[in-house]
């Protein structure tokens, strides 16, 4: 407690200088657009995970692919491997909106580490796989296959960390009494988690909608991903406006 | 209880202290890790990398083992650039907690890229093509994704240059070196598509530019570190000592 008083007048006087108060959070806001457009980029565009190429395929084509894509899955994964960091950014961003939140910054905390985890399993081990792949041409094509499983299925199966990262996001919603974000967006929130146990089957099936490319297992949760990513960029923005300048945070 | 001012001070400084003994430590197994001096060629043949992990098994596992045990003890040495992050007069928190969470999704990096060592060196009877891909694994995986240390070297030369106390917490040159190592660090990412050359894994940039940088970073954020923390305590020595006399005129 003795930190959080201490800290707080010098935060405050520090605002009569002239630069924009809010600087800060309106830097870490445009990454948001602009992280999630160089996503867009490396994993539809360049890499082509994004659609998922199918699962049901045999060595030969598995190999055809990474031929076919090498020099695309080079330049996209190596800009992830540059701009991967922005991610945190984005979360730090959430996280500090969160403990605007009347809820204790438990889930904050929350938020942080359960993004802090996911974004290795989760978008890294697809990079490092399918850099793996294409780094030797002359590489055992059994190899090469099982690096597509590995890459595919950790990037559309890392499920958990997500799962509890929209959990206590929609938690803190739900119960925020300071209406920081609106009630509605805890509901969309809770719609990532189902999209998330959706794609569970993936580890199972080899085609059809909920294979890894899957009307269900892709398609669907990446829709929805898509709303709740726009919605979420949007009321950052509105909630960065509303914020009272002389607004005291908790620590 | 929250803890007082002299634990909270002692907490940093033992944090410092640890980094002192473990970057010791890990420049020891750095230095002794048979793959870095010289750094082991991309180029060099499965037959080649499986004789080298027969040859050098033994020091393979000893320098990979106290990366594996003592990589993660750098952590609290972050975790007072955090705290000290968040004492900064800038006008929220936000960047610190970006830095927070670059540096968990950093550090687990670090974690998993001498697990393929050790994973490489556990069979050196396996198949060469297998251990070679294991090998590029550790490589691609210990070098390439400089992205998180780049987003919290961002983050933190933001917050720096947004301080806004008459007498800053770090001096701003911390905010310019800040960026100068993120961007030596950068082209390290090409270290996962090139095989020859300065970029390649064992090349003139991307191996001993991005480590001296990084080496370079660590060294010189313990003293500016070391400054803060005395600077803190000489703050909070004079706000006791006007309290003090404060209390008396009331008396």
């Amino acid at each position: 407690m003795t930190g959080a008083t201490a800290a707080l007048p010098a935060r405050v006087s520090a605002r009569d200088d002239q630069r924009s108060p809010k600087l800060d959070l309106w830097i870490c806001w445009w990454v948001f657009p602009a992280f999630y457009t160089l996503f867009g980029l490396i994993f539809v565009v360049l890499t082509r995970v994004m659609p998922p190429p199918r699962p049901g395929v045999g060595v030969d084509q598995i190999n055809s692919f990474f031929h076919a894509h090498g020099t695309t899955i080079k330049l996209g994964f190596a800009l992830l491997m540059v701009f991967i960091g922005l991610a945190s950014v984005t979360n730090g961003l959430v996280a500090f909106q969160m403990k605007r939140m009347s809820v204790k910054p438990i889930f904050t905390y929350a938020y942080i580490a359960t993004l802090a985890v996911g974004a290795v399993p989760g978008a890294l081990f697809a990079a490092f796989a399918f850099l793996a792949a294409v780094f030797r041409p002359d590489r055992d094509p059994h190899l090469v296959a099982l690096l597509y499983d590995v890459g595919l299925l950790t990037f559309v199966g890392s499920l958990g960390c997500f799962t509890t990262n929209y959990l206590v996001l929609a938690l803190a919603i739900a119960l925020d009494k300071n209406k920081v974000f609106p009630m509605w967006m805890a509901y969309i929130t809770f719609w990532q988690i189902a999209t998330e146990l959706l794609a569970a089957p993936v580890f199972v099936f080899q085609k059809g909608a909920f294979a890894w490319n899957g009307a269900i297992s892709f398609y669907e949760g990446t829709v929805i991903f898509v709303v709740f990513l726009g919605c979420l960029i949007v009321l950052l923005r509105r909630a960065i406006q509303q914020q009272p300048m002389d607004e005291l945070v908790q620590d | 209880m929250a803890p007082t001012r002299s634990e909270r001070l002692n907490a940093q400084s033992v944090s410092l202290w640890l980094a002192l003994v473990f970057g010791a430590v890990l420049l020891g197994a750095f230095v002794s890790f048979p793959g870095f001096f010289p750094p082991m060629s991309p180029d060099a043949s499965a037959q080649q990398v499986a004789a080298f992990y027969e040859h050098h098994q033994a020091m393979i596992r000893a320098s990979m083992v106290v990366f594996n045990l003592c990589g993660v003890m750098l952590v609290p040495f972050f975790m007072v650039i955090v705290y000290q992050m968040k004492r900064m007069a800038t006008p929220t928190q936000v960047l610190a907690y970006g830095y927070l969470s670059a540096a968990a999704s950093g550090v687990t990096l670090f974690a998993v890229a001498n697990l393929f060592w050790l994973i490489a060196a556990f069979r050196p009877d396996r198949d060469p093509q297998q251990i070679q891909l294991l090998n590029d694994l550790a490589w691609i995986t210990f070098i390439a994704p400089v992205g998180m240390i780049v987003a919290q070297n961002v983050c933190l030369a933001l917050a720096v240059y947004l301080d806004g106390r008459a007498e800053p917490i770090f001096p701003r040159w911390v905010g310019h070196f800040s960026i100068a190592v993120a961007l030596a660090m950068v082209p390290a990412a090409g270290a996962a598509v090139f095989r020859t050359g300065p970029l390649a894994w064992d090349g003139a940039i991307s191996f001993w530019l991005r480590n001296s940088a990084y080496g370079a970073f660590l060294v010189v954020m313990f003293f500016v570190l070391r400054r803060a923390i005395e600077r803190e305590r000489g703050e909070e020595l004079d706000a006791a000592a006007e309290l003090q006399l404060h209390a008396e005129a009331v008396r």
